[in-house]
């Protein structure tokens, strides 16, 4: 088995709390709330109207007009993410082999609202031959990785695995394996998703969204805010890395993968996957429970999820679990579905290089089930040297990867 | 390296249930597309041509329980893996079962469609909750991994026209790195009518409705739909639990052309032909037979035509999709599928008589019987750039 060494020398966000590195870090620490009144869609119908918009982005920042029209929103939050990570790492394309640079994407919904946007014309028209004919190409949510390839020539693999909320955590795991087995030098690897009519209706349907805020690990918590955004990653072989110079953020040690096989919207009260994943993750980096410094929770703000989550933790790292913190972004971000565990791997390794612990906002009232120290309300000093970020996905799909200081 | 090999092949596809219906319709000559108009929502003014799957029905397989919230797609995946896989799956303790790999392009697209049209025309606060979860593009494997409790993977991998091909390295990717000892990897595409209309719109469909690969007179695809399903091992873990392997994966490589026209370019196509084969250790020669990637889409069909020309222009070259049409994320399982089942036979499904082909390599027109063939080659190129071969080594 190869023992390559995997860092991280790139980083990119686009979220509801800023978009570049460094503010949606200062954002984060301060413990900003991205959760606010929708303005993309009419709220009027719905249960909630609240979500976590990305609104401090104009894609006439970012793109030429000709390209706003070929790229749809996921795509331009993945490009521009992208373009940060690599400007940071200092990947210079023109001096690398471009089959061994590989893209690889995760996602809850891919490209939805070019689906959206054809489906209301053709009810509003009733011709669907008013449907522009470039539209349904940016549908598919293999476009993603394929547009970031594109804006940077690379000729590895363009990978999508669209298994939802838990996306941005097997893309980096997959990134990590193709290292691993020397088929590829470096990978821009990373989570992408807009905000979705069909996600907010979906989730306000089954009742899972928050009227107000997110409130992961309190007592009152009563659901999640549909949110977006991107987050990407330079993910690099070590030796790649140090021979050009690059910054060495962090070191993904491993990740491991699980599944609840139990209901699609509802995770398994037993947490059967999560627990199977992080076992995985640990054995895979090769290391002790008693390692994990802290914890970035999936933590949805649902009473399920932070439920399980808290009993996945205790039952891997036992009496450790209560001297690892464990806090969840999303009550700041919301949940940017396929982009959240990207985003969250991005603000892992800002914690690493910071040694400051990042707060679960909105935290007010204890839950005996969710007894864990969620690092509430304001970020904390300490000192962070692995951690473990957890997400959890519709069907299931379980995942937990573990971030660490690079030692030489 | 470890050894991957390929121990059980399922398929659901328009010629019909099980691997059986290859084996015995491959032979034959190629099917005429047949056509759709109406659907639940929505109807098109005018019958279109497509390859729809048949002798399915999924009641009948599952029988009806669970079945009501469950989209085509999930059926179709579902009825694959209880025809062909249920007892490799029941027969093995809980924590053994395999893991579960798919690729598809779109999931099911008639459910995401389904379910934004539903909220238009009843409201946002009347749609099924429950046909929400069948939105998500990993729905259909993850409901594979309930139905029959496989908790050691769930993946879905989306890469359009690639995205089965790019499923099984993912599994074969996953085996090597010692993660799991067997998973059952393939591919799955449905026909409805948002994914047919987005392709009318797009202008990639066969005006004629004829899928007529690498023929100079064809102007597009007739969009299809199926399953296939590999169960992929390792050879130790195949060995020891008495499974006979059919083939083994020796090579394979997925690449992407960044260019404006996509795949058209050739090299990254190229590229991943060649790599395939350097990692099969053989030269493209060795080859028994190529099956194409070719679907009738003019550029596309003209790129591979020069890549086989150059690359290997005597040895014989087949494309499936003049059979299945082209079925998009889960066209490159089919292949393998069709692939597998030529080499079994050992012959060569020709694509028929009346095609003045592209290029100057060695199109089989009529089916080539007594073909002996060791390593097979199966393409993926496709218009959005991604570019993919796999190489099988009959055993």
């Amino acid at each position: 088995m190869s023992h390559k060494r995997v860092v991280i020398t790139g980083l990119g966000a686009v979220t509801p709390i800023g978009t570049g590195i460094q503010t949606f870090w200062d954002a984060a620490v301060r413990g900003a709330n991205g959760i606010q009144p929708l303005n993309s869609i009419d709220t009027t119908e719905f249960r909630s109207k609240v979500g976590g918009e990305v609104k401090d982005f104009d894609p006439l920042k970012h793109f030429g007009a000709e390209e706003i029209a070929h790229l749809g929103r996921s795509s331009q939050f993945a490009v521009v993410a992208a373009r940060m990570a690599v400007a940071q790492s200092g990947l210079d394309m023109g001096k690398e082999d471009p089959y061994r640079i590989c893209v690889c994407v995760g996602t809850t919904m891919g490209e939805p609202q070019i689906l959206e946007q054809g489906i209301e014309i053709k009810y509003k028209t009733s011709d669907a031959r008013k449907i522009p004919a470039g539209l349904p190409r940016q549908y598919p949510c293999g476009t993603i990785p394929a547009n970031v390839a594109r804006e940077f020539g690379t000729r590895g693999p363009a990978m999508m695995i669209p298994t939802a909320c838990a996306a941005g955590n097997y893309a980096l795991g997959y990134t990590y394996d193709l290292i691993r087995l020397g088929k590829i030098d470096a990978a821009i690897s990373g989570g992408s998703d807009p905000f979705s009519k069909i996600a907010f209706t979906g989730f306000n349907r089954l009742l899972a969204t928050t009227k107000d805020c997110c409130r992961p690990f309190d007592l009152n918590r009563e659901g999640m805010a549909v949110s977006e955004g991107a987050g990407m990653l330079i993910v690099e072989e070590l030796e790649h890395a140090k021979k050009r110079g690059a910054p060495i953020l962090a070191e993904l040690l491993g990740y491991g993968l699980g599944c609840d096989a139990h209901k699609m919207t509802i995770p398994d009260p037993a947490g059967s996957g999560g627990i199977e994943a992080l076992r995985k993750a640990l054995t895979n980096s090769g290391i002790a429970a008693e390692q994990v410094d802290y914890v970035s929770a999936h933590g949805t703000g649902t009473g399920e999820n932070d439920k399980v989550e808290t009993l996945i933790m205790k039952t891997v790292l036992g009496e450790h679990a209560r001297k690892a913190p464990i806090s969840s972004i999303k009550s700041m971000l919301g949940h940017t579905m396929g982009a959240a565990s990207a985003i969250e791997a991005v603000a892992c390794v800002l914690m690493i290089r910071n040694n400051v612990a990042l707060p679960t906002i909105n935290y007010v009232t204890a839950d005996p089930e969710c007894d864990l120290d969620c690092i509430p309300n304001t970020a904390r000093n300490m000192k962070i040297d692995t951690v473990v970020s957890n997400a959890y996905a519709f069907g299931g799909n379980c995942s937990s990867i573990v971030l660490a200081r690079y030692q030489g | 390296m470890k050894k991957v090999v390929i121990t059980k092949a399922e398929v659901l596809s328009s010629l019909g249930k099980a691997m059986q219906a290859l084996h015995a319709n491959l032979p034959l000559d190629p099917p005429t597309a047949t056509t759709v108009q109406d659907f639940e929502f929505h109807k098109f003014d005018s019958p279109v041509a497509c390859f729809k799957v048949k002798d399915v029905d999924p009641v009948e397989i599952l029988g009806k329980k669970g079945l009501r919230t469950k989209d085509w797609s999930t059926k179709l995946l579902l009825s694959a893996l209880e025809i062909g896989l249920k007892d490799l799956l029941d027969g093995a303790e809980e924590k053994s079962r395999p893991g579960i790999c798919v690729g598809t392009a779109f999931g099911s697209v008639d459910s995401i469609g389904n379910f934004l049209s539903e909220s238009i025309v009843s409201g946002v606060n009347n749609v099924n909750p429950q046909a929400f979860a069948n939105t998500v593009i990993n729905a259909c494997t993850s409901y594979a991994n309930v139905r029959f409790v496989a908790r050691a993977l769930s993946c879905t991998v989306a890469t359009g026209f690639n995205a089965s091909l790019d499923a099984m390295i993912y599994a074969h990717d996953h085996l090597q790195r010692g993660y799991l000892d067997w998973i059952v990897a393939g591919g799955l595409e449905e026909v409805s009518y948002y994914s047919l209309l987005g392709m009318q719109r797009t202008g990639v469909l066969s005006s004629r409705g004829e899928s007529r690969p690498f023929c100079t007179g064809s102007d597009g695809f007739v969009a299809g739909e199926g399953c296939a399903l590999f169960v992929l091992e390792t050879e130790e873990h195949a060995r020891a639990r008495g499974a006979t392997p059919i083939a083994e994966i020796v090579g394979a490589c997925s690449a992407f052309d960044p260019s404006d026209s996509g795949a058209a370019s050739g090299e990254s196509a190229r590229y991943a032909f060649e790599e395939a084969c350097r990692v099969a250790q053989i030269t493209p020669d060795r080859l028994g037979f190529v099956a194409a990637s070719a679907n009738g889409v003019p550029a596309l069909d003209e790129m591979e035509a020069r890549l086989l020309t150059s690359l290997c222009p005597s040895v014989p070259v087949t494309a499936y999709k003049r059979y299945l049409g082209e079925c998009y994320g889960a066209a490159a399982a089919l292949s393998t599928a069709c692939a597998l089942s030529d080499m079994e036979n050992r012959r060569v499904t020709g694509v028929g008589a009346g095609c003045h082909a592209r290029g100057k390599f060695n199109l089989v027109t009529t089916s080539l019987q007594g073909h002996n063939s060791e390593f097979a080659a199966v393409n993926a190129f496709s218009c959005d750039g991604n570019c993919g071969s796999i190489i099988f080594k009959r055993l």
